[in-house]
């Protein structure tokens, strides 16, 4: 299979066709999940920050639903893995297989060789299946029985996963946590969109009709314009900024990871893009700080016993922490910087 | 044990530091000395006595026992045993000593010289002292009750020096009363076991408790407030002549010592209530003659090697009639009765009255009062003057020069002749005086003649900043000098008077000031004065008033006396005088004598010889304060038009600047290059946001440094600038812009970022209330935070540094390798 490298997909798309080519996705699956655009676009922006995306709420919200609509938005291969408990590695990444006419073993690739990978109820795996993702998510790569194996891209697994059954289920690792860009919750639909969905759903189910509006070469040409998204320094600033607070408040016993710090950046350049611009704010990183950051975190027993979940800590960190101002000076005056110097947080003393 | 043997020592050496005051008194350190040894005595003894742990009356039993052995050694009376054992004669000495230092304390003034009796007392004192601070502190654990001793000491310099008590002894005084305190409290600290510290950490025995800060500050803003602030604040001790009924030893000698009336330093009091600036009532009196001669309550006749000395009085009870002043009528001499009233106000607290001379008879006088006819002094000893009113009637006597030429010389076996004439030797003025009065034939042309030489055409001029003190060789300065006020005036010329041979004395009073109602004058801490009395046979004493008359607000000339420095029309008819008349006016052609008679305080407070208004400048002074004031709380709203009128302006065309940008197409070019529009657009944008953001403090409006731009614009177009749609897309666009110009790549351009400022200003300034409105013209609160802002963050820097610092110094700090010693 060949792949058109970075290079060659190019920079900055023009502005119409990239938000044709992103809206037009957006709208399709809008036919199947109603009233939850802000969500939609956020699954897309983690699509075109080659990130992989957990859909975590309660059951019966659309979590499967929102995944395979994405998934059949993009005319590209697309592999769905029911997690179950007697899942084994080799049934996600592939397994070698004796061929007896040819007297050989041959790989027999698993679910991840897609562009994209439906997981679905990942926590119902054992720790054991969970972890074959490890590598295929972060490198992009499979490596059986010594071989290794590029993954296509775009890759992008999609996982959902039920936060209040916990009988019978593998809560993920931490590793696992952190390899996903962002978790979403998709919430309850407001009565005006469950009632236009109760006419839309109620006789036939929409999503065997969806028809693909993209292709992988047209997501690899949107990943390549939303790589070239500016930041600004007090952009990057702020983004560091952010996660040294979560590695600083007393509240996170873990704090956020480099790669989250990453992470966040790309989200936030493809959320920029989707909203038609072609720089990066620090409103992109605040939106996106609760899906990209509150999952990998691990709050102290002290936060947990006090119910303060990571992603109010997350939002009350964004709610204290001052933007950066290191922009150029402006020539006019030399002006202190207009916060009153309230630190948002007292660094702990070792 | 060894607690209570360091505080012992702290307490003596605490003792020594608040008897550092008395260095202002005495001329040498001798008495330092000998405090040193009776001191050491009283620590020793006390150790000694707490090694036996004997009880409480013990230890004091012991203390006194070993001031007595202290005090035997030092001033032995001959017939000691081991020359520290005491005899019943040594106590016979010391109570000799004792009395003669009450003779002492009468005849010297500050600064006095090491006599045994004045030793012996001081001596004592700080014993005593000593075992009193030593008992509170370590007996008793009341280390705050000994700071009374301790100030009882002060309090002696402060009871001598009428005007000024060097502050660096009392902070001396002060430092070791804190050391006192501080020793206790460390000592009361570490009885607990453990140490409190404020963050629960462990603290070392050598370093201080984080707590203990607080405290510190405390103890060193309190020392800095009572050092600076009786220097800041002239004249806060209201009514120095306090002092006068006090005297000295109030703090060694008890009661009583020194209390006697008028034997005092009458020239100390004036020098010191004339250099005042607060200008006190002191008298008012109301008299039905027309041009009376000064108010006068003391005098000074005792003349000594180091100066006139007031003699204590003696006399009868004033009330109801005195002898009638003696009717000897002459020819030349007139003789008028009035009536006057004087009432004294609540200020002036001596034992001595003022009145006018000769009294006839004193009504409303209680029974303490009594009257001296030879000084013609009206004294009490036990009654001061405060609040006094009474009224009596008196003789004014008026003397033509020629009744004054006609008296003769007085006998030279007459007593009062004898005693009032007699003067130091003093070679040089005694050569001055027989200058002066060759040729003179009768008394009253020696004295005219001496009289007349303290003229301006001599240079004499009058200066309140002269070194006080009528001895010798400070009369002998004065005549070189040619400066003085008064007090030389009158001293030198009753010494150079009695250098000739006549009888004169130096009077103290008031003059008739210059505030006056009808007959009713108010006199001041300004008018109190000093003159000279002569005496003339027959006659009786007669008045002369040497000091220049512009100096004294008030003044008043005689026929017989007359103005030396005025244009002389009340010349003395016969031309015996030693004054060239005819110079006079020309000698001083920048003095108008009109001057003196509109009745101007010549200046007197501040000691220039300057005729100015006294009252006329502050008007003047009150209005440029007011200014200033104005001019002060105008700053900060000038700071912010400034800043908004730079805002507003729009940026240069061109600037030169260096290329800061990859992307700067002249990249390789010269480092100065006409800076590209971009640069200028994002400058506009950052001063219209930063204005936004200052007019939003101003008008109070929350200013929420951790909301973006896009937010903050988005908060403020809903919630702040009413609905004024206009406002809103205003504000938007400059959110737009402030956040174009600082996250991409590309400013917003030609955007009119002004009027928007302009319409954001409008709506917020409409939807604000009026006091707000005011306040954000008047004292904008965004340049007042900035300032704010400032101050703190630099106070916090420095206590930053000085805390680092602190932790430096304290690598050095000696206790803590004595808890290491101890430690090992």
């Amino acid at each position: 299979m060949t792949q058109q490298t970075w290079d060659e997909v190019g920079g900055l798309l023009p502005y119409d066709e990239f938000r044709a080519a992103s809206d037009a996705i957006v709208t399709n699956i809008e036919q199947v999940i109603e009233g939850k655009t802000a969500t939609v676009r956020l699954a897309l922006a983690v699509l075109l920050a080659e990130g992989h995306l957990l859909i975590e709420d309660v059951p019966g919200v659309g979590k499967t639903k929102l995944a395979k609509a994405l998934a059949r938005s993009i005319d590209c291969s697309v592999r769905r893995i029911q997690f179950t408990p007697d899942l084994l590695p080799s049934d996600v990444t592939g397994v070698s297989v004796y061929n007896q006419e040819t007297h050989d073993f041959e790989f027999r690739p698993g679910a991840v060789f897609a562009n994209l990978v439906v997981g679905d109820e990942i926590n119902r795996a054992s720790p054991k299946t969970q972890s074959a993702l490890l590598e295929c998510m972060e490198e992009r790569q499979v490596t059986v029985d010594g071989v290794t194996y590029q993954l296509q891209t775009p890759f992008m697994v999609i996982a959902t996963q039920n936060p209040i059954e916990m009988e019978g289920t593998y809560p993920l690792p931490e590793a696992q946590r952190d390899r996903f860009t962002a978790r979403i919750a998709m919430g309850y639909p407001d009565p005006t969109a469950e009632l236009a969905m109760l006419d839309g759903h109620g006789a036939v189910d929409p999503l065997p009709a969806l028809r693909p509006v993209s292709d992988a070469d047209t997501v690899r040409r949107l990943i390549g314009h939303v790589r070239q998204v500016h930041v600004a320094d007090a952009v990057k600033q702020y983004a560091v900024d952010l996660v040294t607070a979560t590695r600083e408040s007393p509240d996170l016993r873990l704090g956020a990871s480099p790669r989250c710090t990453l992470q966040l950046l790309r989200t936030a350049r493809a959320v920029a893009a989707l909203d038609g611009r072609d720089y990066v704010l620090p409103d992109d990183l605040q939106v996106l700080a609760v899906p990209v950051l509150a999952h990998r975190l691990i709050p102290t027993a002290d936060a947990q016993l006090a119910r303060r979940t990571t992603d109010a800590i997350i939002a009350d960190i964004v709610h204290r922490l001052p933007l950066p101002h290191d922009r150029k000076r402006s020539p006019y005056e030399n002006r202190p910087p207009a916060g009153n110097g309230r630190a948002p947080f007292e660094p702990r003393r070792p | 044990m060894i607690a209570h043997r360091n505080l012992g020592l702290v307490a003596a050496a605490a003792t020594l530091l608040a008897a550092a005051p008395l260095s202002a008194i005495f001329e040498r350190w001798t008495w330092l000395v000998q405090a040193v040894i009776a001191v050491a005595a009283v620590a020793a003894c006390a150790a000694l006595a707490r090694l036996g742990r004997t009880p409480l009356w013990a230890q004091v039993l012991a203390m006194l026992g070993g001031l007595t052995l202290a005090l035997t050694w030092l001033f032995p009376s001959g017939a000691e045993l081991l020359a520290i054992l005491p005899t019943p004669s040594t106590f016979g000495h010391f109570a000799e000593l004792l009395t003669g230092s009450v003779e002492d304390m009468r005849s010297y003034g500050v600064k006095v010289p090491d006599t045994d009796p004045l030793l012996f007392v001081t001596v004592l004192g700080i014993g005593a002292v000593a075992v009193l601070v030593d008992v509170l502190c370590v007996g008793l654990r009341r280390p705050a009750l000994a700071g009374l001793p301790m100030l009882a000491i002060y309090s002696v310099p402060v009871a001598v020096y009428v005007d000024s008590v060097p502050p660096v002894p009392f902070a001396i005084g002060a430092a070791g009363f804190l050391w006192l305190l501080v020793t206790d409290n460390v000592d009361r600290v570490r009885r607990f076991g453990r140490r409190f510290t404020g963050d629960g950490r462990d603290v070392d025995v050598w370093e201080a408790s984080p707590l203990a800060a607080a405290g510190r500050r405390l103890a060193v803003v309190g020392l800095a407030l009572a050092v600076l602030v009786p220097l800041a604040v002239p004249g806060m001790t209201v009514g120095l002549m306090n002092t006068l009924n006090s005297g000295v030893g109030s703090g060694l000698g008890g009661p009583g010592l020194g209390n006697s009336p008028g034997r005092v330093d009458l020239f100390a009091a004036l020098s010191g209530e004339l250099n005042q600036s607060r200008v006190t009532d002191l008298v008012k009196v109301t008299t039905t003659e027309k041009e009376p001669f000064y108010l006068r309550f003391g005098v000074a006749d005792d003349l000594r090697a180091n100066g006139f000395r007031v003699r204590g009085p003696n006399g009868q009870r004033a009330t109801g009639d005195l002898p009638e002043p003696a009717e000897r009528p002459r020819p030349g001499v007139e003789r008028t009765r009035h009536q006057a009233t004087v009432e004294v106000s609540r200020e002036l607290n001596m034992p001595l009255l003022p009145f006018y001379a000769e009294p006839a008879n004193f009504d409303d006088l209680g029974s303490n009062w009594f009257y001296d006819p030879n000084l013609q002094v009206l004294f009490s000893n036990r009654d001061d003057s405060r609040g006094k009113k009474f009224s009596f009637e008196y003789v004014r006597s008026t003397y033509t020069p020629q009744a004054l030429r006609s008296a003769q010389p007085l006998p030279a076996d007459l007593p009062l002749r004898r005693q009032q004439t007699v003067t130091p030797d003093v070679p040089e003025v005694r050569a001055l005086v027989a200058e002066l009065t060759r040729g003179e034939r009768t008394e009253y042309d020696k004295v005219r003649a001496i009289y007349d030489y303290f003229s301006e055409d001599n240079g004499f001029t009058y200066q309140l900043s002269t070194e006080e003190g009528t001895s010798g060789q400070q009369i002998l300065d004065f005549l070189e000098n040619k400066a003085g006020y008064c007090q030389q005036y009158a001293a030198a010329l009753a010494w150079m008077v009695r250098d000739a041979g006549i009888p004169a004395r130096v009077a103290f009073g008031f003059t008739n000031g210059s505030r006056r109602s009808g007959e009713t004058l108010t006199l001041t801490n300004r008018n109190l004065h000093a003159w000279t009395e002569v005496y003339f046979d027959q006659i009786g004493w007669v008045p002369f008033d040497a000091t220049p008359s512009y100096g004294v607000p008030g003044s008043t000339r005689s026929a017989w006396a007359p103005d030396t420095d005025a244009p002389e029309e009340t010349t003395p008819q016969d031309g015996t005088s030693d004054t060239p008349d005819e110079t006079d006016p020309t000698a001083a052609p920048d003095r108008d004598p009109n001057q003196f008679e509109e009745g101007l305080d010549a200046g007197a407070g501040t000691g220039s010889d300057t005729p100015a208004g006294r009252t006329s400048p502050w008007p003047w002074l009150t209005v440029a304060g007011l200014l200033a004031l104005l001019a002060l709380l105008a700053v900060p709203a000038l700071r912010r038009l400034a800043l908004r009128r730079r805002r507003g302006r729009l940026a240069p065309v061109a600037r030169t600047v260096d290329p800061p940008d990859a992307d700067s197409a002249t990249a390789g070019q010269p480092s100065v290059v006409v800076s590209t529009d971009p640069d200028r657009a994002r400058a506009d944008a950052h001063a219209a946001w930063d204005e936004l953001i200052d007019t939003l403090v101003d008008y109070r409006v929350r200013v929420d440094p951790t909301e973006t731009p896009r937010a903050t614009a988005d908060r403020l177009s809903r919630d702040s600038v009413g609905t004024d749609a206009a406002a809103g897309t205003a504000v938007r666009l400059l959110g737009r812009a402030e956040e174009r110009a600082r996250y991409a790549r590309d400013p917003l351009t030609g955007e009119p970022l002004p009027a928007a400022l302009r319409t954001v200003r409008g709506a917020l300034a409409g939807q604000a209330d009026r006091r707000t409105r005011l306040m954000a013209t008047v004292l904008p609160p965004s340049v007042l935070g900035r300032w704010r802002t400032t101050i703190a963050d630099t106070s916090a820097r420095l206590v930053a540094a000085g805390g680092q610092l602190r932790y430096r110094l304290l690598r050095f700090n000696p206790r803590r390798l004595i808890a290491n010693r101890a430690s090992r």
